[in-house]
């Protein structure tokens, strides 16, 4: 779709009275301190692309990328602008118009072919296994990576042995009577990162009555594509998405990844409007979407039996895509709190971005290093065990602060709790 | 001096990491929060952040010596354009020097650099039960320095006036690079008349006499505790005569607020659920004190503005505070949303009228609404007669722009007509300079001789206030 008549480029940009908002709750802002990373600024330049008073050049594209997408000053925003999507909308214009300049075969190719994604990922384990990746950064190798990813290595953990997929059947009945049918969009991340998270999602939906169906020819949400300006890639992701989750007749489309519930949510999907989405089907498929957290709180109404066990500290990191493109605060920490012998103490902060942002670590690491030290400090003063989350992303950045700050406690999903604490239940029975 | 060697110079004087020069982002630099900005965006030659009294005693001497202008900034929330180089100039970006340099509690003071943020001084304020009072509705993002520049004051003016009556001294580097102390040079004493009163002079002159570097702040005991009374009016004269049947009670609220029907309108139609009721007027008290004050003053508000009131609710618990205070609140923000394809424009804002005029003003700005065929809503600070305007427009479309300046122009006629002020409280900048000679006459020439004393060259802000 032409960028010109996006609806919040055509309709959002002339709100914009520069209060300043934005400014004093955006966590660049807070480490850049100049006007050309404010939110308002974004609005600004924005604006002054689409009005052609600057080229679509790199150099446009290098300040509007000073962001971590992650709608503090959206949901600030007084006039209500969506400043997050007008600034996709500006990176996905310029990359359009300098395919040059776009990180194609990444975005277009490896991204949105799940056996590509994943044969890589293999070959990373592989690399990691044999000390390759040493013997790369050794030679100097590493200083070839685009960006800031020579740095950033370290990020990305020790990858597990098997991915999620390659562990859970794609049928999983339910245990006992059947109550939901469930569509579990297994995302990218979980899949090949964080497997255990997904293992622990199916195993506390099958024990609470659902049949978990995780179609394997789902794909990417579209989510990194939107950040970095691929958005017609996004817009095909979503429609294929959309037409085979749409196939089955699901109760629920869950996932346990705020980026992919905050993609496929209907507010993204009128985002990503146009082209081979078709509204409808989109409309009635993310109707269906429902974070996991927000599903076995408020849905299943889960409930466990006390035992007794060891106390455990917990403290909880609201992700982006969760607390701000979603609303959903409340219903992880009750999900903690459910769970026996387990005290929740709050960060301060707790709904401030840790950094990761999806690739942002990956491209802008000296950055996204300082936001993260702020929310490390914060989360050390609890004296948790444990920093839960509903977001591979953060979860991959929360645990390199851990490294980082040598600090002994674990990142983990709320569900992984509640997947251990059945265990527990059916050893002590 | 051409602009590359200006640029060059700067980044030689304070290090490249303190300046900015690439044109792209200059333009970051071109807007404050005023329609002019967004109408005609300008850029400076250069934009510095300086980090101490020095650094900026280094430019100012570089740019008095080749006579290039110098614009002081601080958040860019301003309405003026007081912060835009008009005709290029170096601007000095003053809102990441923000610390604290001192709280001195036992002398009720604090010592601040001009970039803390309003709330962040009040938040460290707080730990000692200390506050500085002046509540600007951008507290969240304005400096103390952008306060100082422009005597901002907010929604407790009532009872705790402007920011200049908390000033005790500056330190102010002049055009020349020279550093003055005002208040004393040494003083830390709360009562002081000894000499001309620069300080009383420095604050509310927009940076056209130099750059305040320092700013030493008297703050007062934190209120313990407060209420909130929301009256509701079915005559708009009786909203005005409420406010002064209180006065004459012998009680000074904190803060007393208005909404006319078009703010009551914008409100519901923005949020449904706050349901404020359809009204000519809404007033909303706030008194703070000490508890059995609050509760006493609370009393005599019920009592008095009840006779006029069709309605009047009166709270000291937090929940229902918030939700009587939540109209008052989203009123900027609703203004925006009442026309989809509309935005509210920072344009004729802020004039202040005689407490006796108010219920006046509020008719006539709207019958100006009518006769350019603009939806207009009103609000603002009823206790000291500051009327806040919102023309709602869609800014891309040049006839609307071309009929709400001349909107904006009636109101700014309209304020000096009823003996009041084109600013109450958001300042001159470019936008109101153009009314000075009638607001003031005569004294714009000793106005503009006092600034030759400090400016002799005329570098410092040019284009603003007179």
């Amino acid at each position: 779709m032409d960028f010109k008549q996006l609806p919040p480029v055509k309709e959002q940009i002339m709100k914009c009275v520069r209060c300043g908002k934005c400014r004093s709750v955006c966590p660049i802002f807070a480490e850049v301190g100049n006007e050309t990373v404010a939110p308002r600024g974004h609005v600004f330049m924005v604006g002054m692309l689409r009005d052609g008073k600057v080229e679509p050049s790199l150099e446009v594209v290098e300040r509007l990328t000073n962001c971590l997408m992650c709608e503090t000053c959206s949901i600030n925003c007084p006039s209500g602008i969506d400043i997050h999507e007008l600034n996709a909308a500006a990176r996905s214009y310029i990359y359009d118009k300098n395919p040059s300049l776009s990180r194609g075969f990444v975005f277009d190719t490896l991204w949105t072919k799940p056996g590509m994604l994943k044969k890589s990922t293999r070959m990373m384990y592989t690399a990691q296994k044999l000390g390759l990746q040493s013997l790369a950064r050794n030679l100097g190798m590493m200083r070839i990576l685009p960006g800031d990813l020579a740095k950033a290595e370290g990020i990305l953990d020790a990858l597990p042995r098997r991915t999620a997929r390659s562990v859970l059947a794609e049928v999983n009945p339910a245990k006992g009577a059947k109550q939901y049918t469930i569509g579990y969009f297994l995302g990218c991340a979980t899949d090949l990162i964080n497997p255990s998270v997904a293992i622990a999602a199916v195993d506390v939906l099958t024990r609470n009555g659902c049949e978990v169906i995780i179609p394997s020819a789902a794909k990417c949400c579209g989510l990194p594509h939107i950040a970095n300006g691929k958005m017609e890639t996004a817009r095909e992701l979503a429609a294929h998405n959309v037409k085979l989750f749409n196939k089955y007749n699901f109760d629920y489309i869950i996932t346990d990844c705020a980026s992919c519930s905050s993609a496929l949510s209907l507010k993204n999907m009128e985002f990503l409007a146009g082209g081979p989405l078709n509204p409808e089907e989109a409309q009635a498929f993310a109707a269906k979407v429902m974070d996991l957290t927000q599903f076995l709180a408020e849905k299943l109404e889960l409930t466990l039996p006390p035992l007794s066990v060891e106390p455990i500290k917990v403290t909880y990191h609201d992700p982006c895509h969760l607390a701000n493109a979603q609303g959903i605060k409340q219903a992880p920490r009750d999900l903690l709190k459910l769970i026996p012998g387990l005290e929740l103490v709050e960060m301060d902060l707790a709904n401030r971005c840790c950094g990761g942002s999806g690739t942002f670590a990956l491209t802008h690491y000296d950055l996204s290093m300082k936001v993260l030290d702020k929310k490390m400090a914060s989360a050390m003063a609890t004296g948790a065990q444990y920093i839960a989350t509903c977001c591979p992303s953060c979860t991959m950045q929360l645990r390199y602060g851990i490294k980082r700050h040598n600090w002994d406690a674990k990142v983990i999903h709320p569900v992984e709790l509640i997947s251990l604490y059945y265990q527990k239940m059916a050893k002590s029975a | 001096m051409d602009i590359a060697a200006i640029k060059k110079e700067l980044r030689s004087i304070l290090g490249a990491e303190k300046v900015l020069t690439e044109d792209l982002d200059l333009m970051y630099y071109s807007y404050d929060s005023s329609f002019l900005t967004k109408l005609e965006p300008k850029n400076p030659y250069a934009v510095v952040f300086p980090k101490s009294t020095e650094d900026v005693q280094k430019v100012m001497r570089f740019a008095y010596q080749n006579d290039i202008p110098i614009i002081p900034r601080g958040a860019g929330t301003g309405e003026t354009g007081g912060c835009i180089a008009m005709d290029g100039g170096i601007v000095f970006d003053l809102s990441t020097w923000d610390d604290i340099v001192e709280i001195d509690a036992p002398n009720m003071q604090v010592i601040v650099r001009p970039g803390i943020i309003h709330a962040k001084l009040n938040e460290q304020l707080a730990q000692q039960n200390l506050f500085f009072p002046p509540d600007p509705g951008s507290s969240q993002m304005c400096t103390v320095g952008g306060m100082v520049a422009n005597n901002a004051s907010g929604l407790r003016a009532v009872k705790y006036g402007c920011t200049e009556q908390y000033i005790l001294g500056l330190e102010v580097v002049l055009p020349n690079g020279e550093v003055i102390m005002t208040g004393g040079m040494k003083a830390k004493c709360i009562k002081n008349v000894s000499g001309l009163n620069l300080t009383k002079l420095m604050v509310g002159s927009e940076g056209v006499l130099g750059i305040v570097t320092q700013i030493r702040l008297r703050v007062w005991p934190k209120p313990k505790a407060r209420g909130i009374a929301m009256a509701v009016f079915d005559r708009l004269d009786d909203a005005p005569a409420a406010v002064l049947d209180t006065y004459q009670a012998g009680i000074l609220p904190s803060g007393i607020e208005i909404l006319d029907s078009s703010a009551i309108e914008a409100v519901n139609g923005f949020k449904p659920e706050i349901n404020l009721p359809e009204a000519e007027a809404i007033l909303l008290f706030e008194v703070d004190g000490n508890p059995p004050s609050v509760d006493y003053e609370g009393q005599v508000i019920k009592e008095v503005v009840g006779k006029r009131a069709r309605t009047i609710e009166w709270s000291t618990e937090p929940q229902r505070m918030a939700q009587l205070w939540e109209g008052r609140s989203i009123t900027a923000t609703a203004a925006a949303r009442v026309r989809k394809d509309g935005s509210r424009i920072f344009a004729g804002e802020d004039i202040s009228v005689p407490l006796s005029r108010v219920a006046d003003t509020l008719r006539a700005i709207r019958a100006l609404g009518d006769k350019y065929g603009i939806k207009v809503v009103n609000y603002g600070h009823i206790g000291d007669g500051n009327v806040h305007t919102a023309p709602v427009i869609n800014p891309e479309i040049p006839e609307e722009v071309e009929r709400v300046m001349k909107l904006v122009d009636e109101i700014h006629l309209l304020a000096i007509e009823l003996q009041g002020s084109t600013t109450g409280e958001h300042g001159v900048g470019a936008v109101r300079r153009p009314y000075a000679p009638l607001e003031h006459g005569k004294a714009v020439e000793y106005m503009q001789g006092v600034k030759k004393v400090f400016d002799d060259k005329g570098i410092m802000n040019p284009g603003k206030l007179f």
